[in-house]
């Protein structure tokens, strides 16, 4: 009799540590420049699922996005970020700009407002992913916005860092600067291996969600 | 009259106006007030002078360090001077950890200053000279906001040495606060770092043992910033395992950066690469006590056997029965027999500790490693385990002799009963005593005393906690026939562990000699049955002992003389690996090989060392193992301890290890090896191989694509030069 309880007990504590692993949230994976991108999936501002593997064979731009954010309005402002979505978009390359600010925080948008902000700025992504549980970024250990990854048509990444090499918030600041995102498509369409696959990124820390 | 006045106001007021449109040398902006600070407005023409930003945060925004982290940007200034007047470069205060969910950044809160240093020629004109700035800097809490400002301080360039001190708001600033800069590593101080699988190992020597420290690299790129820094103290510094950025690639030359330590000691250092020594393992007070604690707990569980458990529980009748008057003393009765146990311990331990010593003056090699000791114990433990099992009862005749001890009134009738407890007690304590004893052998006088005496306080403490409220005796289950089978299964373990002595025994001395080690354990059944069927009789008991000593004649025999050639190991079918292929072990030799881009394999052993004949049967000789280190191109070196080589000795200490067996993989291009267990498998060895072997692919794909992109760059820039 007390025997039987003993063993219900342990039962019981074992099944709940189980459970309580798989609740603790995943730690922020790592990266790495060559190996494969992780895989996601989410929603995007059309109320569309969308992955990485449903875009294998192309190439796939991340865009990490905070419209409140002085280091992105650099780029909005002074309409760089909307020309490179352009000029890539044409040439076949999948463009997915993520928010993935917690609801609360600087950057949280609701798909309406996200749709009617792209037309606004005269943006031109693939899609917006609304990955406000972080979910995303913490797959990709997203740093900042802006904050570029650039995904082969294989699924390995060939580039990780910030957009360009000026990390300021003055919009003068794009004219001049050396486009990492530009070098990284140019050299790997070409053929040649990427010369600075992988920088530090700079603009405002990503609102990660609890 | 009245135009003129207007005119004048108008003008007074336009005055007043470019007056006020003159820059000062503070600014409050969003969150933060920001200041331009002199602890002395002068400039002396062909000296130094100090000037420093200030910032004033508001609670909770911070402004960032040189490497600012994961994420920000540190304060800009650009600087307008006279002629003659040179700035330097700003210099940054030891910063903090700035945690931001799971980034990490590295800057100040609250308020901090940015000293530089400004250099005035001799030619630099006498008078006063307006130090002219622009600043830029990145505020953040939640949100982050870039703010600037055009800041100007009003000095004057003396050619004739003068002080004149700032307002006392601003030298007080920089009282405070130029303390926070990091200073220079003291000479008597050093860092080195060494490459480890997951990032690096920096160690700091300060001369002391550091209990905490953090590390902020200069250069961004090189450490996984939010990662967590274990500090382990040594003797004389600390050792920080820092992990590495994902995508670092090849081996930095240097480590430049911040380190703090605790009592807000800040300095700059800059590691070369060099041996780490293994951290003070964290033993010491902590695993004393944690080893006293399962004594302790294990004395108490000892209450529990046969032999033990009936007494204590007679005991605690009688307690309940005594009269009131004896009540008070009967606490007193029970510390004198927690002091009869305690005393019956410590008298076993200096036995044993004696023992040690004249083994090792002796020259007897009393080590667990000797052959001869370990088939002694062996039989010991048989013999015991014979007892447990039930063949016979040991200890009745001391038993008959220590009641009359016993019997003796007052404090020393109670001082013996405590002996009387250990003595009894041994039959059943074999399992726990051999454990305690094994582990004390290895260990210090100090910690066998700690052990043995927590020991016996547990045994101790249920009666001394039944004399002090005797009615806790009701709480105590019935004995009965439980405690037999106890007393029985605790058999099982004692003779699965002969069983694996004598199997270690076999491997290295033979199946012969292992036969013999039997044969003697059927002479002491033999001596068990005799006195199992004639307990407490004299004759009986001293024909046992003859038959004792025959069997410890046939072990030691059989161990020294009749140890053979090894039987074939199990895979004698494949054929064991050529021994030539180990050379002896120098340190020049590995730094040779490694030089030459061969990884080192170096196996520390002993002849003495059984464990070590046994990972060597068993893993390091076998086909397989051997097969794996040709295919890796690994250099084998052996390390004979056998006659006790000090240079050996010492690299055993640099490795953290104490003594045999120890195995060291070194990378070829990596200073830390890896160390393998002290058990060894087949299994255990191909996978380091494994580990090594990714880590060398990687490092030398990493190596290949530098090496392309620098060839790609140099064959631009000689085509541009070209044209």
């Amino acid at each position: 009799m007390v025997w039987k309880f003993q063993l219900s007990r342990v039962s019981f504590l074992f099944l709940s540590l189980v459970v309580a692993s798989a609740l603790v949230p995943s730690l922020a994976q790592e990266v790495r420049i060559g190996a494969a991108a992780p895989e996601f999936k989410a929603t995007d501002s059309n109320g569309k699922a969308e992955s990485l593997d449903q875009y294998r064979g192309k190439y796939v731009v991340l865009e990490w996005h905070n419209q409140g954010c002085p280091y992105t309005k650099k780029h909005y402002t002074s309409g760089n970020m909307q020309a490179l979505q352009k000029e890539w978009t044409a040439k076949g390359v999948v463009w997915l700009t993520v928010i993935s600010s917690a609801k609360g925080e600087q950057g949280y948008v609701t798909a309406d407002q996200e749709n009617s902000y792209l037309s606004r700025v005269h943006a031109a992504p693939t899609a917006v992913l609304l990955d406000s549980d972080s979910k995303v970024a913490r797959l990709y250990s997203a740093k900042t916005t802006p904050q570029m990854v650039v995904i082969d048509p294989a699924g390995k990444v060939i580039y990780d860092g910030a957009i360009d090499d000026r990390p300021t918030d003055d919009p003068e600041d794009v004219k001049g600067a050396k486009n990492y995102v530009n070098e990284a498509l140019g050299a790997a369409m070409a053929g040649k291996p990427v010369p600075t696959p992988y920088t530090r990124p700079y603009g405002c820390s990503v609102k990660y969600a609890e | 009259m009245r135009v003129l006045r207007i005119l004048f106001l108008v003008f007074a007021g336009l005055v007043s106006a470019a007056g006020a449109v003159a820059a000062s040398s503070s600014a409050d902006v969003a969150h933060l007030h920001v200041q331009l600070v002199m602890p002395e407005t002068t400039l002396n023409a062909g000296q130094t002078a100090d000037v420093g930003l200030y910032f004033k945060l508001e609670p909770g925004w911070h402004v960032y360090w040189k490497n600012a982290g994961d994420s920000g940007e540190p304060p800009r200034i650009r600087w307008t001077l006279p002629d003659g007047i040179k700035a330097g470069a700003f210099q940054y205060p030891a910063p903090k950890r700035l945690p931001l969910g799971p980034l990490m950044d590295f800057g100040y809160e609250d308020e901090v200053l940015f000293p530089l240093t400004l250099s005035v020629e001799k030619s630099a004109k006498p008078g006063p000279a307006s130090l002219h700035a622009k600043v830029d800097w990145l505020v953040c809490r939640e949100v982050c906001i870039p703010g600037k400002a055009e800041l100007e301080v009003a000095a004057t360039v003396s050619d004739h040495p003068v002080k004149v001190a700032a307002s006392a708001a601003d030298a007080d600033i920089y009282k405070r606060l130029l303390s926070r800069l990091p200073e220079p590593l003291p000479s008597s101080a050093t860092a080195v770092f060494a490459t480890t699988a997951t990032g690096f190992k920096l160690a700091i020597f300060t001369g002391r043992a550091e209990r905490s420290a953090a590390f902020f690299p200069v250069e961004q790129n090189i450490l996984d910033n939010p990662a967590p820094q274990k500090a382990s103290p040594l003797e004389n510094g600390v050792v920080l395992d820092l992990k590495k950025d994902a995508n670092l690639t090849g081996n930095p030359q240097q480590l430049a950066g911040v380190v703090e330590l605790s009592d807000g000691r800040a300095y700059d250092l800059v590691a070369k690469p060099g041996a780490i020594p293994a951290a003070v393992p964290k033993t010491g007070v902590e695993g004393l006590l944690k080893a006293a604690g399962l004594a302790f707990l294990g004395g108490m569980i000892l209450n529990l056997m046969p032999c033990v458990f009936p007494v204590l529980f007679i005991k605690g009748l009688s307690l309940v029965q005594a009269s009131g008057e004896e009540k008070h003393t009967l606490f007193r009765h029970g510390l004198v027999y927690t002091a009869g146990i305690v005393a019956s311990f410590w008298l076993l331990v200096g036995a044993l500790l004696g023992l040690r010593a004249a083994g090792s003056t002796l020259g007897w090699g009393f080590q667990f490693q000797s052959p001869v000791f370990v088939a002694l114990m062996a039989g010991l433990l048989f013999f015991l385990g014979l007892s447990l099992a039930g063949q016979f009862e040991i200890g009745l005749t001391l038993t008959s002799a220590g009641g009359t001890l016993a019997q003796k009134q007052g404090y020393a009738g109670s001082f013996f009963t405590g002996v009387l407890a250990v003595v009894v007690a041994t039959p059943c304590t074999a399992p726990f005593m051999g454990a305690a004893v094994g582990f004390a052998l290895a260990q210090s006088a100090l910690v066998t005393f700690a052990i043995f005496t927590a020991l016996a306080l547990g045994l101790a403490a249920p009666y001394l906690l039944l004399t002090f409220q005797p009615a806790w005796t009701r709480l105590l289950p019935r004995p009965g026939a439980w405690m037999e089978v106890l007393k029985q299964a605790t058999a099982v373990p004692l003779f699965g562990f002969v069983i694996w002595l004598v199997w270690v025994l076999a491997q290295t001395r033979g199946s012969v000699a292992a036969a013999a080690l039997l044969a003697a354990f059927l002479l002491l059944a033999i001596a068990g049955w005799i006195l199992g069927r004639w307990p407490a009789k004299r004759i009986p008991t001293l024909a046992a002992g003859l038959v004792i000593v025959a069997a410890i004649a046939t072990c030691v025999y059989g161990v020294t003389t009749l140890a053979g050639p090894v039987a074939a190991s199990a895979d004698s079918g494949k054929g064991n690996a050529d021994a030539s292929r180990w050379e002896p072990w120098s340190q020049a030799l590995v730094d040779k090989y490694r030089a030459e881009g061969r990884p080192v394999f170096v196996d520390f052993t002993a002849s003495w060392c059984l464990s070590c004949q046994v990972n060597e049967r068993v893993a390091l000789r076998t086909a397989q193992v051997d097969a794996a280190f040709k295919k890796a191109n690994v250099a084998l070196l052996k390390a004979d301890w056998t006659e006790r080589d000090d240079a050996i000795a010492q690299a055993l200490t640099s490795l953290g290890r104490s003594g045999v067996p120890a195995y060291a993989l070194y990378a070829s291009n990596s200073g830390t090896p890896e160390l393998l267990p002290e058990a060894l498998t087949p299994g255990i060895v191909t996978d380091a191989l494994d580990k090594l072997a990714a880590l060398e692919a990687t490092d030398s794909a990493a190596k290949t694509a530098t090496d392309a992109a620098k060839a790609a760059s140099e064959a631009a820039k000689a085509a541009g030069a070209v044209h």
